[in-house]
């Protein structure tokens, strides 16, 4: 199926040889299940975070959110349940190496828009509809926390921590209500978010682009 | 009264309480006896007490009757039989009568015991057709479910395979997408069957305070392929307190409720979801435009693998059992009934304690 998509894909059937592959092929991306013979599939992530910036899209069952949470607070990028529908794997990968870009052009602070809202993180300006908007100040740094990692679910616990700080990491009211918040002033519908999006069990995801696939 | 209940303390009770019963059967028959004596012959008294016998034997187990008999024949001896008041049997043609009262009494309650006997074992019949019917029934549904996707690939793979090279381009990529469309059928139908069997066997919650608004917003979104050019209408007022929930099990309740909205009325219809605050719950309502329940499906829309319109529209007929579960599971209620202008609602309510007011002063707050 991906071959197909034109990637080049190698397998490894174990933890310890997909690290070996991971460090001697240099990969665009690694797919990773969790469900590994030889050794837990956290560990692997962390392992390979270590020495590289490899994107790393978890496959999971679906129901194991634990896992997922686990996995993405090791450093994995992004995760995909088991069982996915045709193409679900395609489009996570593409999101995810599309991520990049986005990226490097947060870091030059220039603007990044979604939807109707375009933020300027350098001058801390957000517009919707081309009109100014006023966030508080943590609305502000959960924005910014989420256009940082934009297109990647951020569990709740590292919202958390970056925003209020690590002493808060146990109080998910606090998030919720900001998303809320956030949502009402952002999004058109905030019972039908379109860029503000919550995985539940997991976090949270801002999206710049509607996803078509 | 129940000769073939359980072997328990119980049983013990309702024995002597016939015991009891046929004393007093007796007793009454001596009554009535009495101010009859001088009118009546001894051996149409004995029919009085018959009576008494036969009645005890059609109700109650054998050695109630036969003891029913027994003490007959005893109050028949003493009270009617010269000498009076004696047990002394002076004429030898009342053993004859003593006889074929105990023969009756055996007879009757011998039959009506087979009776009994064939009675329970035909409800117990009964009972097992019943079950075996419907373990039938849900197998032939979960077969049919999981064979005919599993036709159509094998059909659609046969004929790529064995007419390559007949079959144009645009013949191919219709096999090809039927194969993909069908396993993702397969795949959706086993998970739903893995998750109401997991949801079923006891499931434990992982509940936290949540904005409803979030929970529909979250499913709107993952459904947004299913549900793209449909109006859907989402209003959950802003000052609704949040709610003790788990999440994505929550998630899954609003995806199926949308997901069945959206398929069993037609691509004009709008769908709304509802929500509120009542006394000790929050109502949530999921409404659509559609044909609404047939008559006497309203309850049996929650069964596993019941389903409503099954000529109409595909479907292994989980998705509300799943959600049921759920609901169950938050320990809430969760009901079918139609509008009355046409179309479905589902209703359901999450018990919500109006003491815990901690974390719930509504999402719009400001707090900072």
């Amino acid at each position: 199926m991906l071959t197909a998509e034109d990637y080049r894909l190698h397998e490894a059937i174990s933890g310890e040889e997909g690290i070996a592959q991971a460090s001697s092929r240099n990969p665009d991306l690694i797919l990773l299940d969790l469900g590994l013979p030889d050794r837990d599939g956290i560990d692997v992530i962390r392992e390979i975070r270590q020495w590289s910036h490899i994107p790393i899209l978890v496959i999971s069952a679906r129901g194991q959110e634990q896992d997922k949470i686990k996995a993405l607070d090791a450093g994995a990028d992004d995760y995909v349940s088991k069982p996915f529908a045709p193409g679900e794997v395609s489009a996570r990968i593409r999101a995810s190496l599309r991520r990049a870009a986005v990226l490097d052009k947060n870091e030059a602070g220039e603007t990044v828009e979604f939807g109707n809202t375009s933020v300027n993180l350098a001058a801390r300006r957000v517009l919707v509809g081309g009109s100014e908007v006023h966030l508080t100040p943590n609305e502000y740094k959960l924005l910014q926390v989420l256009l940082r990692h934009a297109g990647r679910v951020v569990t709740q616990r590292q919202l958390l921590k970056q925003v209020w700080g690590p002493e808060h990491v146990n109080e998910p009211q606090y998030l919720r209500v900001f998303m809320g918040q956030l949502r009402r002033k952002l999004e058109a519908d905030p019972a039908h978010p379109t860029h503000l999006i919550t995985e539940p069990g997991i976090g949270y995801r801002l999206l710049l682009e509607t996803e078509h696939n | 009264m129940k000769p073939f209940g359980r072997f328990s303390q119980s049983r013990a009770v309702a024995a002597l309480w016939q015991y009891g019963a046929a004393l007093v059967v007796v007793g009454v028959c001596t009554l009535i006896a009495i101010p009859l004596r001088p009118h009546l012959a001894a051996a149409n008294l004995v029919m009085l007490y018959l009576i008494g016998v036969v009645g005890v034997a059609a109700k109650f187990q054998r050695q109630v009757a036969l003891f029913t008999s027994i003490v007959s024949i005893a109050a028949f001896d003493f009270f009617y039989v010269p000498h009076y008041f004696s047990f002394a049997v002076a004429d030898s043609e009342y053993l004859i009568t003593l006889a074929a009262m105990l023969a009756v009494a055996l007879l009757i309650s011998g039959m009506t015991s087979r009776i009994r006997v064939q009675e329970a074992a035909a409800a117990e019949r009964e009972a097992r057709v019943e079950a075996e019917s419907m373990r039938t029934s849900l197998l032939s549904a979960v077969s049919h479910d999981l064979r005919t996707p599993l036709s159509s690939i094998t059909g659609a793979a046969g004929t790529l395979r064995s007419h390559w090279e007949k079959l144009d381009v645009t013949m191919r990529n219709e096999l090809l997408g039927s194969i993909t469309d069908e396993s993702d059928r397969l795949n959706r139908l086993l998970s739903n069957l893995l998750e109401v069997t997991r949801l079923e066997s006891g499931v434990q919650l992982r509940k936290d305070w949540f904005p409803l608004e979030e929970i529909v917003g979250a499913a709107l979104y993952h459904m947004k392929r299913h549900i793209a050019g449909r109006k859907i209408i989402a209003r959950i007022p802003s000052d609704l307190p949040m709610v003790a929930i788990d999440d994505v099990l929550m998630e899954q309740v609003f995806v199926n409720l949308i997901e069945n909205a959206v398929k069993y009325t037609p691509e004009t219809s709008q769908v709304e979801i509802f929500a509120r605050r009542n006394t000790g719950a929050i109502e949530v309502e999921v409404l659509d435009r559609g044909p609404g329940f047939a008559a006497g499906h309203e309850h049996r829309v929650f069964d596993k693998f019941f389903r409503g319109r099954s000529n109409e529209v595909r479907g292994a007929g989980l998705g509300l059992a799943i959600c049921r579960a759920i609901i169950d599971a938050h320990g809430g209620s969760i009901y079918a009934e139609n509008r009355k202008d046409g179309g479905a609602i589902i209703r359901f309510q999450i018990p919500f304690d109006d003491s815990v007011s901690k974390h719930n002063g509504g999402i719009g707050g400001n707090g900072e």
